[in-house]
């Protein structure tokens, strides 16, 4: 049997797909007159323009140069990683803290160094503790951009109705305690405080400099390893004084928003600060970026000093730094090199710091900034730039495993009320582990060849098809011979589509569960089965699985309600149409506007649901705050959400049922809860068969509700299986392991499909 | 036949309820593209603006290009809706109406491309794009969105409700597969094909992470990809964004309201006879 003779759409279809596969291949390296240098930053809508003139300036210096610049303003990092992987990476990037090291290692950024004259700047231009982020033994990694170092935000009016004056630049921590005190509360006198000293995200990059000034530390400074230094008295009792100022003195709210806490959330810490319900804040220079402009019209009257040190502590800070680096990819490296030393030098800084985002990297063109603002944050920011370290997230490989490892710990003490003495042992434990691990995988980075395999499995799997629909047509007996042509040449269309860019990723990811993959590199050492065995040992994974279940209870409980609203909804009441969009409304709202009205409905304090709750005389409930309630909360929103999906699948159902069965049954004498019994449920089976399916499979596959509301805590209470997967392959870069665990997911959501499957055809030849 | 005309007393309590919370974060969506940023924050929250700030939207709309965005949505979400509604009602009438050695077997394979999540699938898919040259390109935003197994899911358990007689009558006569697949069972499926039409059209007009990774130039990007532009690590300008969310969701409503009458008056199977 040969193509020739298949049904005519089929073998056109094939045709096509051949063709495409054999040409798509050749059009990507044509030859091009002019060179294109691509640029990637993180450049949000009002920084783009800025960065589109700094593009523009350096074409109208070298016309023979187009400058494509690419911003990425969310996503960022998956999209850098992304573009290793395939080869595409950008010949100029920013490069920001959380990929620096992992860059960094994998020696694959060019060495700046000499290239340094080009800048026309000398190296004692530059803050010292900036440049030393980018600099590894004597290379220079990236040209210095801006930088931040923490710093206390303060609210003066708070202050002044406090009583308080504005801080002294050397006050201690317990001044600050003092301050915050004061600084709480209770204005509405309902026995609650409302208004907060201080707020404290259990996030790692914000108090690293506080463990630093009472003399404790997260690794030893020469080995990499925690050493004794991490469970040091010093170390503790700067834990201890943080988790105190929400714990014991109660200065700090419970923790509202966990996600989004850096992108500014209205429920989170710079939302209350904003809205006048936070006395002190600490942050970074990029806080100051949408603030001064509420400065300016008078909205907020706040200053900044300087993070508070311990008695008999040293002074410290942390930087954290953005510089322009060129990929050892680019093709035209020359020109990639001078576009990055165009872009930090001192003319393009000169033009950013009219509409300030960053720190300079340059001292004087940071002087010019300061002079320039009239609040003097910008000086303060300037003088602490002295007493800044480099952060452990830019000298240590896959740090976000660090991070996990030691805000899951503090989160215990602070949520769970541990001591904290415990968690540190225990977290010692874990990173010790974590860094051998990193230590013996970072000795083998095969140099990058750009090459994914990718077009492999293509091939061959496009040959295999083509031979297994060959053989099953040839190998029917011919009077079904020409079901099978016809069955397959109405797949085709979907067939091809799916094959191409669903199946084919799906075996690449089987193949990748084997291997060991950090995305970056083209190396993938095979590792037999040792992801699965590693899986499963893991209790992270298997927690993860357990509150996905249990997630997935919500799933008949909004079928319900949906299918309750859709009867009501199928006849012609008034204004039926308006109350099908009403319903409809939350799918298609936008998933961060759902998540902001839910933090605050949630709210402990001034939430609508424990207001109404209060209203009702019952006990006001924790909600997201509570490992205990927190899974229950994010299925009541997931409920919510999916009930007006479901109503309309149901609506369409509803019409399928011939209306002469119910005229028939009425002529019986049924009445309404017969009809929906013995009529509605067993015609409407397969539409509650496909939402029960695809609602199911959805619910074991949420990740965007969990990553936006909690990020999977508080103490992990909230995290479900792909938030974990997620984690593992984009934070944490072991996507070898992450497929692993995809695999696993699958198989189970392969089962309990199976299961629903064969109970519905039970069903139907029962009936 | 007359039928009610309205809820019961019960009924309207509770469905206006269930309704009021529906309609609280799009509430918040329209009042916060309305106010100045530091009213965003007032805490507890405001429900109106006191000073509605019109300008937000032609500022937003204008501080990126927003035109080219609705342009390039219009452009994908077309080729995706129109695609899946051929390729899925094509597969799905061969799962559901037809008969061949294999189908079963094929259809758990069609099935089980849903449930493997697809943020270890996003990187082998972007590889693909990147080998064929496609970056940056609308191949790469339409291409892998031309059929869904959600959809022809969908169409299979709607194609099966429909009765055998039709078909057979059909056949009778001489009917091709073709013809049947083209003339009996898809003008008896309209409330389906305008379910998936819908669906279609809105998870293409609100996908945001494959936009993102395979667009690199704001001449590609689409209006999702536009409004995640107002957030960075600087934080988010919640007015911009929510007046920019609010026109990007005014398209997925109007086609709503256009379709939705699909789910009423689509045809009836008891005005024939079987």
């Amino acid at each position: 049997m040969t193509i020739s003779t298949l049904h005519k759409p089929f073998a056109l279809l094939v045709s096509i797909l051949c063709l495409w596969l054999v040409f798509s291949g050749c059009d990507s390296a044509l030859p091009s007159d002019t060179i294109t240098l691509r640029v990637a930053t993180w450049a949000s809508a009002e920084e783009f323009e800025l960065e589109e003139r700094m593009a523009e300036r350096f074409m109208e210096l070298h016309p023979e140069i187009k400058v494509e610049h690419e911003s990425i303003p969310s996503g960022y990092r998956e999209k850098i990683l992304a573009a290793y992987a395939a080869g595409t990476v950008p010949d100029v990037f920013l490069l920001d803290s959380p990929i620096i090291p992992a860059l960094m290692n994998r020696d694959l950024l060019v060495d700046l160094k000499p290239y340094e004259a080009q800048t026309g700047i000398q190296e004692e231009a530059y803050f010292p503790s900036v440049r030393a982020v980018f600099t590894r033994g004597e290379e220079l990694l990236a040209f210095p951009k801006d930088f931040t170092p923490l710093l206390v935000y303060y609210n003066r009016t708070l202050l002044r109705e406090a009583g308080l004056s504005d801080p002294d630049p050397d006050w201690t921590w317990d001044d600050f305690l003092t301050y915050a005190k004061a600084l709480t509360k209770d204005t509405d006198n309902d026995s609650a405080p409302d208004q907060f000293g201080t707020a404290f995200d259990n996030k790692l990059y914000l108090w690293q400099p506080w463990i630093w000034s009472n003399g404790g530390d997260i690794f030893s400074q020469d080995s990499l390893f925690t050493t004794e230094i991490l469970t040091s008295p010093q170390t503790e009792e700067a834990f201890q004084f943080l988790a105190d100022l929400r714990n014991k003195h109660g200065v700090a709210p419970p923790l509202v928003s966990v996600g989004n806490s850096r992108g500014g959330a209205v429920q989170g810490t710079v939302g209350m600060f904003y809205g006048g319900r936070l006395g002190m804040m600490v942050s970074g220079r990029w806080a100051y970026v949408r603030m001064r402009q509420y400065l300016e019209d008078g909205d907020l009257d706040v200053r900044v000093a300087p993070l508070p040190t311990p008695v008999g502590g040293q002074k410290s800070n942390v930087i954290y730094a953005a510089g322009w680096s060129v990929a050892k990819t680019s093709k035209n490296l020359d020109w990639a090199i001078k576009l990055a030393a165009f872009l930090s030098s001192e003319e393009a800084q000169l033009i950013r710091a009219q509409s300030p985002i960053g720190i300079p990297s340059l001292r004087n063109v940071a002087a010019i900034q300061a002079e320039q603002d009239p609040f003097g944050i910008e000086a303060v920011f300037m003088r602490e730039a002295e007493f800044g370290r480099q952060s452990w997230g830019t000298k240590v490989d896959a740090f976000s495993r660090i991070e996990y490892i030691l805000e899951s710990a503090f989160d215990r003490t602070l949520v769970g009320g541990e001591p904290i003495s415990l968690v540190l042992q225990e977290a010692r434990i874990e990173m010790d582990a974590q860094m051998a691990r990193s230590a013996e995988a970072s000795s083998d980075f095969a140099p990058l060849k750009g090459d994914s395999h990718i077009m492999g499995f293509l091939y061959w799997g496009a040959l295999l098809v083509l031979f297994g629909v060959a053989a099953s047509i040839w190998s029917t007996r011919r009077p079904y011979r020409s079901d099978v042509k016809t069955g397959f040449a109405f797949l085709t269309p979907s067939f091809i589509v799916l094959f191409v860019f669903v199946l084919i990723p799906l075996v690449f990811s089987l193949y990748l569960s084997f291997h060991q993959w950090d995305i970056i590199s083209s190396s993938k050492p095979f590792v037999g089965l040792s992801n699965f065995k590693t899986l499963w040992g893991d209790s992270q994974f298997w927690h993860a699985v357990r509150n996905t279940l249990i997630y997935t209870l919500h799933v008949p409980i909004s079928m319900a309600i949906s299918l309750g609203i859709a009867l009501l909804l199928q006849k012609n009441v008034r204004g039926a149409a308006l109350w099908r969009l009403i319903f409809f409304l939350p799918s298609v709202s936008s998933m961060v506007a759902i998540a902001m009205v839910w933090q605050w409905i949630y709210h402990p304090e001034f939430g609508l649901a424990n207001y109404t709750l209060r209203l009702m005389g019952i006990p006001a409930g924790t909600w997201l705050t509570d490992p205990n309630t927190a899974l229950i909360s994010v299925m009541i929103v997931n409920i919510w959400i999916s009930v007006g999906y479901q109503m309309i699948i149901f609506l369409a159902g509803l019409k399928g049922i011939p209306g002469t069965y119910y005229d028939a049954a009425r002529v019986d004498g049924a009445n309404k809860w017969h009809q929906f019994w013995h009529i509605t449920l067993p015609l409407l089976r397969p539409t509650t068969l496909f939402i029960l399916v695809t609602s199911i499979i959805s619910s074991f596959q949420v990740f965007t509700l969990v990553f936006i509301m909690t990020e999977g805590g508080p103490l992990d209470a909230t995290e479900v299986v792909v938030h974990h997967i997620y984690r593992n392959a984009y934070d944490f870069l072991q996507m070898g392991y992450a497929s692993a665990m995809a695999w696993v997911l699958f198989v189970m959501v392969a089962f309990i499909t199976w299961i629903q499957f064969r109970a519905s055809r039970n069903r139907v030849t029962y009936s | 036949m007359k039928r009610k005309n309205s809820f019961s007393w019960l009924g309207t309590v509770f469905m206006a309820f269930l309704a009021f919370t529906m309609l609280i974060p799009f509430l918040w969506m329209v009042s916060t593209s309305l106010m100045s940023e530091v009213e965003v924050y007032q805490f507890p929250p405001r429900l109106f603006p006191s000073d509605p700030q019109w300008s937000n939207y032609s500022n937003a709309l204008t501080l990126l290009p927003f035109g080219r965005f609705f342009l390039n949505s219009i452009i994908v979400t077309s080729f995706a809706v129109l695609g899946q509604l051929f390729t899925c009602s094509m597969a799905a009438y061969a799962f559901a109406r037809l008969r061949f050695r294999g189908r079963d077997s094929l259809f758990a394979l069609f099935m089980s491309t849903m449930m493997v999540p697809s943020i270890v699938t996003l990187i082998p898919a972007y590889l693909i794009i990147a080998a064929f040259g496609w970056m940056n390109t609308f191949w790469a935003l339409i291409t892998p969105i031309l059929t869904s197994v959600w959809g022809i899911f969908l169409l299979r358990q709607f194609f099966q409700t429909i009765p055998v007689a039709y078909e057979e009558a059909a056949r009778l006569e001489g009917a091709s597969d073709w013809t049947i697949y083209w003339r009996v069972i898809l003008p008896l499926s309209k409330p389906a094909l305008a379910t998936l039409a819908v669906f279609a059209f809105m998870n293409t007009w609100k996908d945001f992470l494959w936009p993102l990774l395979v667009t690199s130039q704001n001449d590609m990007r689409t209006v999702e990809v536009g409004i995640a532009m107002f957030s960075s690590l600087q934080g988010t300008n919640w007015p911009f964004q929510m007046a920019a969310a609010v026109v990007v969701l005014l398209p997925i409503l109007l086609l709503f309201l256009a379709t939705q009458r699909y789910f009423i008056d689509g045809i009836s199977l008891s005005g024939l006879k079987s």
